[in-house]
């Protein structure tokens, strides 16, 4: 039997090794496919969008917006660009990088550009765009390229809602919006206080300095920088970053026992001697409350 | 067949497989990518934005710090590169100015002996 085994084997009708040649081959092969397509000559994506950018060129690219709305005031623009870095909810990211810039010191002042521009997002969240009568806007009118990756711009219709608009040359019929109705300060008149209460049952965190802002109106201002003092040290912060309370609102984490003062930076009188307050002490332990002043123009 | 025939015809078989999954199937994602990689309507439009940025601040520091993000090149460079693929697709005037006049101040733009500072 072994000998006509090998017999068969020397007549070449049965593979000495099976077919595992085969199989060491292919993986052979397939090993070289990947390090030619992974190392050797990787996909290179040298037209990338902005979704992809990396997480601080994101924030860069926020600020940028921010920045380019606070010199333009063209909203339109700013939303079409914000929509092309894929934010989820684009305000909650700019308020979420504008409170992350403010814990590190706002070394690059842009906090409130970021704020600034998340407020008149906010007031026109519920304003659409004037879409030209039929006729006016011819088909396909462009209002910026596609996602494709093309390199030639394509259009998007005006209409649609679908479609990143990737890049705003604005010689076309852009969309004029609606008046914004932002509220604002009245230029040269100083703030003063309305309310100083302290506040035990707070729903929101305890040892809170919780400032709101409103003009004469009563209509809460965004993006009011205020100036916090203690014992030598500053700190500025801004209404408008908690949307979701007040656009007039902002507040300050206290320090138990420390002495703040603080003063609106547009004008208005220095509230000082502020401090943590004691609500109660419940088995050696305090229960600290928050300060709620409320600034108003008259 | 030959079993080296076999042999090499199975590692081209496996090098096409290998090539077809790395670039068709799972290609090598830049999920983290810089602004030097966007896309030239994208570049313009972040050009246009610094210009825009500009025409309130007049900062060209500021607008060359920016400017680098996108290229190595000379800042005036890129925005001159910006401005006639801007005039190619169709920019508005008024966006072609105010690129023009970022160029116009950059082409006699000197860096600041320390530097660029924020």
């Amino acid at each position: 039997m072994t000998q006509e085994i090998r017999r068969i084997r020397e007549d070449g009708n049965l593979p000495r090794k099976g077919y595992w040649y085969l199989l060491t081959g292919l993986v052979i092969g397939i090993l070289f496919g990947l390090i030619i397509s992974w190392v050797i000559a990787p996909v290179k994506y040298v037209d990338t969008v902005p979704s992809s950018l990396r997480s601080d060129f994101k924030n860069e690219f926020r600020s940028q917006i921010a920045s380019a709305y606070y010199s333009t005031n063209n909203l339109a623009r700013a939303k079409a660009r914000l929509d092309l870095l894929g934010d989820p909810d684009p305000i909650q990211a700019l308020t979420y990088q504008a409170q992350n810039l403010l814990d590190i010191g706002d070394p690059t002042n842009t906090a409130f550009l970021l704020a600034f521009l998340t407020s008149a997002l906010k007031q026109n969240l519920g304003l659409s765009l004037e879409v030209p009568s039929p006729g006016t806007v011819p088909e396909n009118t462009s209002l910026a390229p596609d996602n494709t990756n093309t390199a030639s711009p394509t259009r998007i219709t005006l209409t649609t809602t679908s479609g990143t608009p990737s890049k705003l040359p604005s010689n076309i019929n852009t969309p004029t919006l609606r008046p914004s109705n932002t509220p604002s300060p009245t230029p040269g008149v100083p703030f003063i206080l309305k309310s100083n209460k302290i506040v035990c049952d707070s729903p929101l965190r305890s040892l809170l300095l919780q400032v709101e802002v409103t003009n004469s109106a009563n209509q809460p201002i965004p993006g009011t920088e205020i100036l916090i003092s203690w014992s030598g040290d500053e700190d500025r912060f801004f209404t408008g970053l908690k949307p979701e309370i007040s656009d007039g609102y902002a507040d300050y984490l206290m320090t138990p026992d420390v002495v703040y003062s603080i003063q609106l930076v547009k004008g208005g009188m220095v509230v000082s001697n502020l401090t943590a307050p004691s609500c109660s002490i419940e088995g050696g332990i305090t229960n600290w409350g928050s300060i709620n002043l409320v600034f108003q123009q008259p | 067949m030959n079993r080296w025939l076999k042999f090499f015809l199975m590692i081209l078989i496996g090098l096409a497989l290998g090539m077809v999954y790395g670039w068709m199937v799972s290609p090598v994602e830049y999920l983290d990518t810089t602004p030097s990689t966007l896309r030239y309507d994208y570049r313009t439009d972040y050009v246009l934005m610094i210009a825009e940025i500009f025409d309130s601040s007049q900062d060209a520091n500021q607008a060359v710090r920016q400017l680098a993000q996108l290229s190595s090149d000379p800042p005036v460079e890129i925005v001159i590169q910006s401005l006639a693929y801007g005039s190619q697709i169709g920019y508005a005037s008024e966006d072609l100015v105010l690129i023009q006049n970022l160029a116009t101040s950059l082409q006699i733009w000197q860096p600041d002996p320390g530097g660029l500072t924020p």
